[in-house]
């Protein structure tokens, strides 16, 4: 059964329509990559997922529960977390503060709390700078900071915003490895990125999207090679030769 | 001594200290500015679990103030009601309100939901000074209510000297402080912090922030009423403008911003320092300027907001963290 499903989902924002007939399935344990150019509807199509915004219409499936209008809480609580593509932080507390906020949603007592958020942490290899400022941190520390929180809630379906964006190349490699590790912990994954060394890497399969429009779908190969994927991203004139 | 064996041996210190001060302290004058600190103290901590922790400037804190005393004092007047039952029921009264009040405006940001706040508590002390009969009840309009000084003692939450009122709310100021320090290292306090800073964050991390919010706000509207019931008690004599005014709420959220607000501590360093200025500047000036407490106010708000964004605490609380590594090395 598909973990995460959408079908012929709509999001119109007055007469723009940000995602317009979006459908797609990811099946549990599966790595999806999401890409499209700029303003394609991706970041969109995550809020509706994750319950930020009902969707205008159609529908959103998760582990076969229709959930267009729940709460963002409501879904986190169910198993699904995500990251942010512009990093928020809690920036006046501690790394250990901002993943327990994540952990309590587990359990209401603070020591099992505080336990399974230094577990995250150390999984991260974040444990040496549990007391820092998370205002402090280096882009790479607060992305990777995003993913601890999402983790702390133990989700069964993480969605992942960019989370390599602004990174050095020896980060990328990082946090293509962070991710691999995730999916075999059985966390089931959908990334969105525009670094397509690491998401030709990492995805099972890609989904790319095109004024909210779904254009292709297939193995990163199959992507790569379609021309209409080519034309999307460097335009109509650009030939394929 | 260990670091927390230091910080027990500092806090039973304090304890001693504030328990023992009115055997000291003999002058009227004295403990009843000690007592209004103290009512201060109280007051901004109890605003704190939402001006603080939850992030938004409530500035209509003197309602829910006013219902306390309001409640109390028609209650013990008319129908002979002891003010312990009618502060509980001033509490549950504000804390009503509190959440009626929060439901619309927690959406608001900012200097909105400041504003809106604002608004409810002016539209409440003018409703008061408008009306002389609440249906049965004689509110008695801008005149106000006078407690009359019979039958003194506990019971009645009465008493013909000072001591008594100072006890009374040291235990309720030590009581409202063991309430946000568990409050802020439990669950709601993590979750109250983080729906502040990044609602959106917070939410999708399970947290339903609107939620939160109004559970805070309907502690903090209950333990101000508290606040007014003893402060009728106290004084023996409200009206709209003493216990609704908007000088009051201003005044609570000064303290708290000058003192440090989402902190422990920060609330009461703020009374402790500011509700001298205003008590001596008012023996001293005020034949010759008043409101002169209000002008240093404003000067000590623009100075610590601009230097110490985090109040006043955070220098003294690193100073006194420094000082408790010291001792601490020192005795190893």
């Amino acid at each position: 059964m598909a973990i995460l499903e959408l079908r012929n989902l709509i999001k119109a924002f007055g007469g723009l329509r940000a995602v317009d007939g979006l459908s797609l399935a990811i099946e549990e344990g599966q790595i999806l990559g999401l890409i499209g150019p700029n303003g394609a509807g991706k970041s969109t199509a995550f809020n509706c997922i994750a319950g930020v915004y009902p969707p205008s219409s159609g529908e959103v499936y998760f582990c076969g529960e229709k959930t267009n209008n729940q709460k963002p809480w409501d879904l986190c609580r169910k198993g699904l977390a995500r990251t942010f593509q512009i990093v928020k932080p809690f920036a006046s507390k501690s790394l250990l503060y901002n993943v327990m906020v994540g952990s309590f949603s587990r359990t209401k007592k603070r020591s099992k709390a505080e336990e399974k958020a230094l577990a995250v942490l150390k999984s991260l290899h974040l444990d040496v700078k549990k007391d820092m400022n998370s205002g402090n941190l280096t882009i790479a520390d607060r992305k990777k900071l995003e993913i601890g929180r999402a983790l702390a809630t133990e989700p069964r379906l993480l969605l992942l915003d960019e989370v390599m964006a602004g990174l050095r190349p020896t980060e990328v490699d990082e946090m293509v490895a962070v991710i691999r590790n995730l999916r075999d912990s059985g966390i089931t994954i959908f990334l969105i990125e525009h670094i397509m060394r690491a998401i030709m890497a990492l995805s099972d399969r890609i989904v790319v999207i095109h004024y909210g429009k779904k254009i292709c779908e297939g193995t990163p190969k199959e992507v790569a090679d379609d021309e209409r994927v080519i034309k999307a991203y460097l335009g109509e004139d650009y030939g394929v030769s | 001594m260990t670091r927390e064996n230091l910080q027990k041996a500092f806090l039973t210190l304090v304890l001693i200290i504030v328990f023992g001060l009115p055997l000291i302290l003999r002058s009227p004058t004295y403990l009843h500015i000690l007592v209004l600190l103290y009512l201060y103290a109280y007051l901004t901590t109890s605003w704190n679990l939402v001006g603080g922790f939850a992030g938004v400037l409530p500035l209509g804190h003197a309602a829910f103030f006013g219902i306390g005393a309001y409640t109390s004092t028609v209650l013990y007047v008319q129908y002979g009601v002891s003010p312990w039952f009618g502060m509980v029921l001033g509490g549950v009264l504000a804390s009503i309100t509190g959440v009626m009040i929060g439901l619309p405006t927690f959406k608001m940001r900012g200097a909105y939901f400041a504003l809106a706040t604002i608004a409810f508590g002016e539209g409440m002390r003018v409703m008061v000074e408008n009306i002389d009969h609440l249906g049965p009840f004689n509110i008695n309009g801008p005149r106000g209510l006078q407690i009359p000084p019979l039958n003194v003692g506990l019971a009645n939450l009465m008493f013909t000297n000072k001591e008594p009122y100072y006890y009374i709310i040291l235990v309720m100021l030590i009581a409202v402080l063991a309430v946000t320090y568990f409050i802020s290292r439990s669950r709601l306090g993590y979750y109250l912090n983080a729906g502040g800073e990044e609602p959106e964050a917070a939410m999708s991390l399970g947290v339903n922030v609107a939620r939160c919010k109004l559970i805070a706000m309907a502690m903090s509207s209950f333990l101000t009423a508290l606040a007014g019931s003893f402060y009728a008690q106290f004084s023996l004599f409200i009206h709209p403008k003493s216990v609704i005014s908007l000088d009051l709420s201003f005044e609570i959220a000064f303290i708290a911003l000058i003192g440090g607000r989402g902190s422990i501590v920060g609330p009461v360093l703020g009374a402790l320092l500011l509700r001298p200025v205003s008590d001596f500047s008012r023996i001293y000036f005020g034949a010759t300027l008043p409101g002169l407490h209000l002008i240093i106010f404003g000067m000590v708000l623009i100075l610590v907001m601009i230097y110490l964004p985090r109040g006043l605490q955070q220098p003294l609380t690193k100073a006194y963290n420094g000082l408790l590594n010291r001792l601490d090395r020192r005795s190893r």
